[in-house]
């Protein structure tokens, strides 16, 4: 394991914190008033999926936890775990839906996903910036209304819910935010 | 996409950003009726004020001749008011844009933003604390102001609580052990924190009150933290316990918005404050530049006593808008502007 500088933090930068694998998914530099720099982070534990936040000292060194991107297709759902096999070597994983967090919403049965992988345990999935998923329940939002600013709920094809622009229409296919699950584009 | 393509999209959003000149219009009607002087000092300066832990801008004045000279765009309006307090000006208060490099990533800052800052004369920071109650309410329009769905009830007095009981009540610090740096390392390092050899105390004490003080901070009601550590004194006079100066901060929702000090008026003092800022500017290797002799002079001639206080209208207009990014509200944040990736 190696060691790195709070400078070298990234959204997919993984620490040990308090003897156990983290996540850091979410940083930024701060100064105290009158005070040297600090950076605060939101750590997300590799184990539970519990997220704490910790604030380092700007520059302080920090032990790395080494975790490979592998490509792995999305099975089915199995209790309160989400499998997915890797379509090399066929060895399949299990990521549990804390781990997982809100991306859960947006999973495609048979679909490849950029799986995170510690030793020989699945910890989490790199999502895309946007996912790409159908419309398949949209009530006929007021045609030819342009106000802006008004809204209304459609269900994507994986059963999650967003808040869309009226002109959504059942069938097309639009691009999500599945960090905060919020409406992007038209795709 | 830009704000301005956003809000074309979604009048809406109007609202959001008109609470910034509701803000200023507050501010300035509050300090007319206190009957103080509105003063524009000046961004472009010879001198930033002797402060090690910011970075400036740096440019360059050109005569007709293209002869440089070094000019710096200004950090604060604090050394403007004092010198203008020197001749005799009074109540005094500058509504202004600050500049403040390598702050580009988060969602409290921007590289560019608007302080206010006023000063009371034969005053001391207990009446500066009442201002700010004042302040606040005039600008909630009312005693109850809601910021992420936390109830902040804003009638006076706000809680006020010392750096030394923050830290015994948040921390389990005793602060009086904790001034000495033996006990401080122990401390920092029995707490799980990490402490090598360069640590300066400062560091040890602001990791603490980062993790375990600041965000317990305001909730509910504001919280007025006072009586800071003489290591981080600034420009503050020290107290008859000299190992505390005259400073406080106030924060709503875990959130600082003010920075306040009973000024320190002792040219000497002032002088070797400043030496030590220059040095430490050096150490950390951040632009260095000259500090301001002309401020020395003035405080030679004569700061009345006095304590003001600089606040953050960005985050004022952040709270009073509910959003957690000052960014949000900004037409253009520099973020945008320049294409920076937003953290």
């Amino acid at each position: 394991m190696g060691t790195i500088s709070t400078a070298d933090f990234t959204k997919s930068t993984f620490v040990e914190f308090k003897g156990e694998p983290h996540q850091i998914v979410e940083f930024q530099h701060v100064n105290p008033g009158k005070g040297s720099a600090f950076v605060r982070t939101r750590l997300k534990s590799l184990k539970t999926g519990k997220v704490q936040e910790f604030t380092y000292k700007s520059g302080e060194s920090v032990t790395e936890v080494p975790v490979a991107t592998r490509e792995m297709q999305y099975l089915y759902k199995e209790g309160d775990n989400y499998v997915f096999m890797d379509n090399t070597s066929y060895e399949q994983f299990n990521i549990s839906s804390a781990m997982l967090g809100n991306y859960v919403n947006y999973l495609k049965p048979n679909d490849v996903y950029q799986i995170l992988v510690n030793g020989d345990e699945a910890v989490g999935l790199r999502f895309p910036k946007k996912v790409r998923l159908k419309v398949t329940e949209a009530t006929d939002g007021a045609r030819g209304n342009t106000v802006s600013g008004a809204t209304k709920t459609v269900v994507v094809e994986t059963g999650a819910v967003v808040t869309v622009p009226l002109f959504i229409r059942e069938g097309e296919t639009i691009a999500i935010d599945p960090e905060t699950g919020a409406y992007v584009e038209r795709a | 996409m830009k704000t301005w393509k956003k809000i074309h999209e979604s009048p809406a959003l109007w609202d959001r950003y008109f609470v910034r000149e509701k803000v200023i219009r507050t501010i300035r009607s509050y300090f007319e009726k206190e009957s103080f002087h509105e003063i524009e000092t000046p961004i472009l300066i010879p001198h930033p004020p002797a402060e090690s832990y910011l970075d400036v801008f740096e440019t360059t004045l050109l005569d007709r001749n293209r002869k440089p000279t070094k000019a710096y765009l200004s950090t604060s309006p604090e050394v403007a008011l004092k010198k203008l307090m020197v001749a005799g000006l009074g109540d005094c208060y500058s509504l202004t844009k600050a500049f403040r490099n390598m702050e580009t990533q988060g969602k409290l800052h921007n590289p560019e933003f608007t302080v206010l800052e006023w000063y009371r004369v034969n005053a001391d920071y207990f009446d500066i604390m009442k201002d700010c109650e004042k302040l606040l309410l005039a600008l909630a329009g009312g005693t109850t102001l809601i910021y992420q769905k936390q109830k902040i009830n804003l009638t006076p007095p706000w809680e006020r609580i010392t750096v030394a009981d923050a830290f015994k009540k948040y921390a389990n610090v005793n602060f009086n052990e904790f001034f000495d740096m033996d006990t401080a390392r122990r401390v920092a390092i029995n707490k799980g924190y990490k402490v090598e050899k360069n640590n300066t105390w400062e560091e040890l004490y602001n990791q603490i009150f980062l993790n375990e003080v600041e965000r317990k901070l305001g909730h509910g009601k504001p919280t007025i933290l006072y009586d800071f550590p003489a290591a981080v004194a600034a420009l503050a006079q020290l107290k008859k316990d000299t190992r505390y100066a005259e400073r406080f901060e106030f924060y709503i929702a875990g959130l600082e918005l003010g920075d306040c000090y009973g000024e320190l008026t002792d040219p000497v003092e002032s002088e070797h404050r400043f030496d030590f800022q220059m040095k430490e500017i050096k150490r950390l290797g951040k632009t260095a530049y000259d500090y301001d002799n002309d401020f020395i002079e003035a405080l030679k001639v004569g700061l009345p006593k006095c304590s003001g206080i600089a606040v953050g209208v960005d985050r004022l207009v952040m709270l009073l808008a509910d959003t957690t990014s000052i960014a949000d509200t900004l037409f253009f944040p520099a973020g945008e502007e320049f294409n920076l990736h937003r953290v």
